[in-house]
């Protein structure tokens, strides 16, 4: 009986263990502006591969709109949820922006303008991190807008956001 | 003896081609394009011009029932603007609401095609207002504020008195659901004519 225990209990710290080295993630920033959350953090997946990834967190009942529509909106309507490099940024992108929920055609006119659910959206970038064990500074951009059926909050426009870039050596040893 | 003929007659062919087609009279085929023939008058301000100068600066769209103004800062100082047209509102029986809305937000613009479509529900719903419209991007909406306007999100109504201040009566989009005429309408007749 007892061994069994012992036995489940070091099953299951091996099991945590190697997922928290599996899916390391740094928080790199955290800001909330016009009542929308956002978390913007890096992590590794299972193949090696690093993300830049944020979330945007808008309040209940609020949507925001999809990373594909253009940054003027839709007829000048509504505003692209996006995470940005900057063209002095230290990390490289390596691909297109990844949502973690489809945007949906709205039951509004016009129809072009694509919206996420209600809730939590997170966009993850693909990067290539800078070279060595050290911490660079650098600024990533966002841009997002949050409204309901019957009103908006202010969109927030291609904001810099500060951070703290981990170069590639640092990120396995202390990354979450 | 040809020569001489030839020359004596390109002068006389010149004077004789000047006399039929004189060059003046291709000009005045040609009328002037930017020189008024008749220029009219620029008419003068008068007394009652100057008196209602800030009304006469913005854009008015009057329904049956209603009106809808919109002001810009170049306008003039907004508390002053405000004064003028709550003022004017009252004096025709009509109740003064500011409106803040932009061109961005789907919710606002829904409204205004609603109203411009003269939706039914629309019309009685706002039957009586004189809406002042405000655009956040305009006025510069910082930190929830718009001078001494506070609030989180547009479409955002407040009631104004008859000097131009916000009588505390205020109203946003968060009070109806989806932005349609049948969930708008009843609120904002309630809004307008019952609170």
């Amino acid at each position: 009986m007892k061994r069994n225990f012992l036995l489940v209990l070091v099953i299951a710290i091996t099991t945590a263990s190697c997922n928290s080295q599996a899916r390391p993630s740094y928080e790199l920033a955290a800001l909330t502006e016009n009542e929308v959350t956002v978390s913007i953090y890096l992590d590794k997946n299972i193949d090696g591969e690093y993300f830049l990834s944020a979330t945007f967190t808008p309040p209940d009942g609020y949507h925001l709109y999809s990373k594909d529509i253009p940054i003027t909106g839709v007829d000048g309507l509504g505003r692209p949820t996006l995470l940005e490099l900057t063209a002095e940024s230290q990390m490289k992108s390596l691909g297109e922006l990844i949502e973690s929920v489809n945007a949906e055609i709205p039951n509004f006119e016009p129809k072009e303008l694509l919206v996420y659910p209600p809730g939590t959206v997170t966009l993850s970038l693909p990067v290539e991190l800078p070279q060595g064990d050290g911490w660079l500074q650098g600024v990533v951009k966002v841009t997002y807008m949050a409204c309901s059926g019957g009103g908006c909050k202010a969109p927030v426009t291609g904001k810099l956001v500060p951070i703290r870039i981990p170069g590639v050596d640092l990120f396995g040893l202390h990354g979450r | 003896m040809n020569k001489k003929i030839l020359i004596l007659m390109l002068p006389i062919t010149i004077l004789a081609c000047n006399f039929l087609f004189p060059l003046q009279d291709v000009a005045t085929q040609i009328p002037p394009t930017n020189i008024p023939q008749n220029p009219i008058e620029k008419p003068q301000p008068t007394k009652i011009h100057e008196e209602k100068k800030t009304q006469l600066t913005t854009e008015r769209t009057e329904y049956d029932t209603f009106t809808v103004v919109r002001l810009h800062p170049e306008d003039g100082d907004l508390q002053n603007l405000l004064a003028v047209e709550a003022e004017y509102a009252i004096s025709q029986g009509f109740m003064p609401v500011v409106e803040f809305d932009a061109t961005w937000c789907p919710p606002c613009q829904a409204i205004d095609k609603a109203i411009n479509s003269k939706n039914k529900l629309m019309m009685d719903a706002y039957s009586g207002t004189y809406i002042i419209k405000l655009d956040t991007d305009e006025w510069g909406w910082r930190n929830g504020k718009v001078k001494n306007f506070r609030f989180d999100g547009i479409p955002v109504y407040f009631k104004l008195d008859e000097k131009g201040h916000q009588s505390g009566e205020v109203i946003d989009g968060g009070a109806w659901g989806e932005d349609i005429p049948e969930n708008i309408a009843p609120v904002m007749d309630e809004f307008f004519h019952n609170s």
